[in-house]
């Protein structure tokens, strides 16, 4: 989601950026006509920022445009930095209850889990999504001579498989980054 | 030295797993706070002028620059370039996946979406291939479709050190579990050679 929004409006800015820059550009050299009448015009005359300055309109319209731009990119620039991870999810108790779990709780318990994975040397988790729909993402650090595809096999079968069941999950969807410890070759000679 | 071009890709391999695409937090936030800035700037000084008191003189001087230089003048070109470098710059940041160094690994039966870092998989290649005896060193490169072994060799007969390397690299490629198996070129050379 806020992927999607980010590369949206990335996406908007560019093409607002390209597109004034390629008209005063096009202008300039006499290949456009408008809105611009030739390389002697200017970009804004006093005539033109001061033609609806008469009107009871057009302060109101500057402010509150400007003001949403504002809020907008407020929001914007904080959806970046807020910490997104689930703080409780719901787990179904047996006797048509629901219980509470502690977010943090779940993902030190996968993170414990995946750093017993022969070939892991550190795992971080954090769990997104919503609190009847987790997701997991995982970061796996290899220690050396680890085997990036059996890591991943046991991962799967072992530590999400142990997460789903003990918090009554029916899918943990999971995301991981497998990353290296640096380490020196170790030569055999 | 011999030289071996990349080896073609095993098919049965191949599965549809899409690349990691990178939510592109920095750009996001650097244009997020470039744009408050720039519009709370003007909507203070517009309101303060509303207000009744003096603008700043920025908007001034800036308003006059706009009346009076022409298209041409060399610093509207200028700024103009560099809107549409920026712009062009920010629309393929906004297409384009990024997380180039995230090699997106096979899928297994649980809806567990995994990637290899490049350099975790150089690392891997790199401690299978001084195992081969008679391997003194090697460094390993790997872009996102081939991977670059460049192998000392000490001692044993060059061409059978190449063999036993390209069939250990071979397995471990394999075993590095990618969606798309990377390529392989294998360059040997003898110590004090090349």
């Amino acid at each position: 989601m806020r992927a999607t929004v980010n590369r949206v409006v990335l996406v908007l800015t560019g093409l607002a950026l390209v597109l004034s820059g390629a008209v005063v550009l096009c202008s300039a050299t006499g290949l456009l006509h408008r809105p611009y009448t030739g390389r002697d015009d200017v970009l804004l005359s006093e005539g033109d920022r001061t033609r609806y300055e008469g009107t009871s309109w057009w302060w109101p319209v500057v402010i509150g445009v400007l003001a949403l731009i504002v809020l907008c990119a407020l929001w914007w620039l904080l959806a970046q930095v807020r910490d997104r991870r689930l703080r409780r999810l719901a787990v179904d108790a047996d006797d048509d209850g629901m219980a509470l779990l502690r977010g943090r709780a779940l993902e030190e318990i996968i993170a414990a889990d995946a750093e017993q994975l022969h070939g892991v040397d550190h795992a971080t988790t954090a769990l997104m999504g919503t609190p009847t729909a987790p997701r997991a993402r995982l970061q796996l650090a290899l220690s050396p001579n680890a085997v990036p595809g059996d890591v991943l096999a046991e991962l799967d079968s072992a530590v999400l498989d142990r997460a789903r069941v003990s918090a009554g999950l029916p899918l943990l969807p999971a995301e991981a980054r497998l990353r290296a410890v640096s380490h020196r070759a170790a030569r055999v000679s | 030295m011999s030289e071996l071009g990349p080896s073609p890709l095993p098919p049965r391999h191949r599965s549809r797993r899409r690349r990691f695409w990178s939510p592109r937090r920095l750009p996001a936030a650097i244009t997020a706070a470039l744009l408050a800035v720039v519009a709370g700037l003007l909507l203070y000084d517009i309101a303060a002028v509303r207000a009744g008191r003096p603008g700043m003189a920025w908007r001034r001087s800036l308003a006059d620059e706009l009346a009076t230089r022409p298209l041409d003048d060399p610093w509207i070109l200028a700024v103009a370039c560099v809107a549409v470098v920026l712009g062009l710059w920010l629309v393929v940041l906004a297409v384009t996946p990024g997380l180039r160094d995230v090699l997106a690994m096979r899928a297994g039966t649980a809806p567990v979406r995994a990637g290899l870092d490049r350099h975790a998989a150089e690392l891997t290649l790199r401690d299978r291939a001084v195992e081969v005896s008679g391997v003194r060193s090697a460094r390993v490169t790997v872009t996102r479709r081939t991977a670059t072994v460049r192998a000392v060799v000490s001692f044993r007969e060059t061409e059978e050190v190449r063999a036993d390397l390209a069939a250990v690299l071979a397995e471990a490629m394999e075993q590095l579990s990618l969606a798309r198996p990377l390529g392989l070129a294998l360059h040997v050379r003898r110590m004090g050679e090349g």
